[in-house]
């Protein structure tokens, strides 16, 4: 980035980092969504075809995209924050084994991950999550995360007889 | 006298009587007032979770919808209006006693709110806040009853371009109540309709922008989006920020004002009132001003305004009751027109659809039973919220002294099993941590992702409309603006626009958002 030198006073290029990442963004999003909607028809006015709007609001949207890039070479703004990429693989992490793992899953090359219901996937997603952050004390998370499992499996599962699975290898639901 | 007879069929529904027989008693039969207690519990877990830092009510909302699948249409929808009270209720709690506010609407009330805790009063805030919201809840009940029937009327004159025209006002309004740059604003909202798309097409049945991806051929589901983008981005923000939690140490003290204190408070709680109904009843999220528009009125009328920000009374009592207003009177676009005006209500509509009610004027008319039972049990939550809060208040300090590190783990939880739990699909969960890694890049970009989720609300229906109104006009743009109702719709919404975007008022705006943030 232009303005990645420390210390230096001068700002060259871009104004507001914040924007321009934000731009890109929007372009980026707006150019894939109108490459995704291009088989769609159009059709007329009068009988609009499933594309009309799909396509016009990505237009609208690279449209916006571009305007916002050009005020953030010009006009000041905030510099792009650092991503924590800590709490983004791990939060992210733990959800999608829950999802995986809940009911079972086909994975690419003929591998399948087991159902192992929520007995298990519960204290999983609270485990690998836990890896966000840096304060964890791993007994606190073991014991909590068994705990909060046996509560939403009393709640959900029984008290409100919603269809989760349990623990399909032991208990057959 | 049709409000009254109303009214009393909608209390009779809330008093409704069931009569239990326990199994291990037989010939025992105990009565239980079924909807009382719904609406009971719905007020308690939406506290309880509303109470957690940085889980606001759609967060909330979207985590509890599961818990009323089992119930009949009314209970679930009087127990999701007793959550909604109880989250943000609990969203003003958090904002008092730890200055996190859970949400737009509660950041006013940490400026006075916790200087107050600070200074020993937590209590008292916290009771004025109850007090506050009753009240003003009470006044928004009767109001929504009474405008309810009118209200219906009118939109029975409403065509396809009214719709549309009336849905574009709500957009451009909530362009203009959004935080940071407009044109950001606007993109967002382009964003949501553009995502809204995505789905099966109505009329020619193609998928659109699927990918090919089966999941994706009914649309994305709300509560997905929703919990991505409030939920899990949230947490994931949270916890970049080393833990800097200052639960006030101070005793809580007693929670009843004393009369002096009453006096203060009354006259902002009435002009909190007045001004969060009214604002509450704009489409495109009028609600959010509403604590804004009440704070700085108190500080002008004041005698002393310097004493705003040192703990206040009247900086907690207007806001708070003009909050609650607010969240109340917003139920009526959704209730007569159809037309959620937020993202709150948005949930709301999705909670209904799965119970089989379509919101708009034909539930008024077609089930009188759940539209006044609903009315009348919003009345009931607010006053189980001042019954239930009170004595409480320890339990929540408690609870707020968890640390964050056991927090998220648990509120994770509880997101990924109440998506499954929605449409029973595991893939929902992982489009959900699609949606917080989208919702997170939003954050770092300084988008403000409260219009994206209105405009992806709006979105489906605003085509419909549009596509409706542009048949009957044979292709012809013009009939937007030929009509006289629509066509007033779309001056209103041309002129909150330019003016929003005039240079004296934009830097107004700035100012009234980053001085209170």
């Amino acid at each position: 980035m232009a303005t990645g030198q420390p210390g230096g006073g001068r700002k060259v290029g871009i104004a507001s980092q914040q924007d321009f990442a934000g731009a890109v963004f929007l372009i980026v999003i707006g150019l894939g969504a109108l490459w995704a909607s291009s088989n769609l028809a159009m059709g007329t006015l009068r009988a609009m075809g499933p594309g009309m709007l799909p396509k016009s609001l990505a237009a609208i949207v690279v449209a916006l995209g571009v305007l916002l890039l050009l005020t953030s070479l010009k006009v000041e703004g905030p510099k792009l924050d650092r991503w924590s990429a800590r709490g983004l693989f791990f939060v992210l992490l733990g959800s999608c084994l829950f999802a995986l793992t809940i009911r079972g899953s086909d994975l690419p090359f003929g591998l399948r991950l087991p159902a192992i219901g929520l007995i298990a996937s519960g204290p999983l997603v609270a485990i690998v999550s836990a890896y966000a952050s840096p304060e964890t004390k791993w007994s606190e998370v073991l014991i909590f995360g068994t705990v909060m499992t046996a509560f939403c499996a009393a709640i959900f599962k029984y008290a409100l007889g919603l269809p989760i699975p349990l623990a399909p290898w032991l208990l057959g639901y | 006298m049709d409000l009254f007879s109303n009214l009393a069929l909608g209390f009779e529904v809330v008093w409704k009587i069931i009569w239990w027989s326990p199994s291990l008693l037989p010939g025992l039969s105990i009565p239980v007032p079924i909807n009382l207690l719904l609406c009971f519990i719905g007020c308690l877990v939406g506290t309880l979770i509303g109470v957690l830092p940085g889980v606001g009510p759609i967060a909330t909302i979207a985590m509890l919808l599961p818990i009323t699948f089992g119930l009949d249409p009314v209970g679930a929808l009087i127990m999701l209006a007793g959550i909604y009270y109880g989250a943000q209720y609990g969203g003003s709690t958090t904002a008092i006693l730890v200055n996190i506010p859970g949400e737009a609407t509660s950041v006013v009330t940490t400026l006075d709110g916790h200087q107050m805790a600070k200074q020993g009063r937590a209590g008292v805030a916290l009771g004025i806040a109850a007090i506050g919201s009753f009240i003003a809840g009470s006044v928004a009940t009767v109001l929504i009853a009474a405008l309810g029937a009118p209200l219906t009327r009118l939109a029975l004159l409403f065509g396809p371009a009214e719709y549309f025209s009336l849905m574009v006002m709500g957009l451009c309004f909530a362009v203009v109540l959004a935080r940071g740059s407009i044109l950001k604003a606007i993109a967002m909202i382009m964003m949501g309709l553009l995502l809204s798309t995505i789905g099966t097409d109505l009329e020619t049945g193609q998928e659109r922008m699927t990918f090919g991806f089966p999941p994706l051929s009914d649309g994305l589901d709300f509560a997905v989006l929703a919990m991505g983008i409030f939920g899990f981005a949230e947490v994931i923000k949270n916890l970049e920020s080393p833990e800097t939690r200052d639960v006030v140490r101070q005793k809580v003290g007693r929670l009843l004002p004393n009369l002096e204190e009453m006096k203060q408070s009354a006259a902002p709680i009435a002009r909190g009132t007045v001004i969060g109904s009214i604002l509450g009843i704009l489409p495109g999220n009028g609600a959010v001003l509403g604590p804004f528009a009440s704070y700085t009125l108190e500080k002008k009328l004041a005698k002393d305004p310097s004493r705003f920000g040192r703990g206040a009374i009247e900086g907690v009592a207007g806001p708070e009751s003009a909050n609650n207003a607010g969240a109340q009177t917003s139920f009526i676009p959704l209730l007569t027109l159809g037309i959620p005006p937020n993202a709150v209500m948005a949930l709301m509509v999705g909670a209904m659809t799965i119970h089989g009610v379509i919101p708009g004027p034909q539930v008024m008319t077609k089930n009188p039973q759940l539209f006044w039972g609903m009315i009348a049990s919003m009345w009931v939550g607010n006053l189980m919220l001042l019954i239930i809060n009170l004595p409480l208040i320890g339990l929540w300090v408690k609870l707020l002294k968890v640390p964050y590190r056991l927090m998220f783990p648990a509120i994770l939880l509880f997101c990924c099993i109440g998506i499954y739990s929605i449409n029973n699909q595991p893939v929902d969960v992982a489009m959900t941590a699609f949606f917080g890694l989208f919702g997170y890049a939003l954050i770092k970009f300084g988008f403000e992702p409260a219009p994206l989720l209105l405009g992806y609300v709006l979105g489906k229906l605003l085509e419909e409309k549009m596509r409706q109104a542009l048949i009957i006009s044979r292709g012809s743009f013009m009939t937007f603006v030929e009509r006289p109702i629509s066509a007033g719709l779309l001056i209103v919404a041309a002129v909150v626009l330019v003016v929003a975007l005039l240079p004296s008022i934009s830097k107004k705006r700035d100012v009234v958002f980053t001085e209170n943030s």
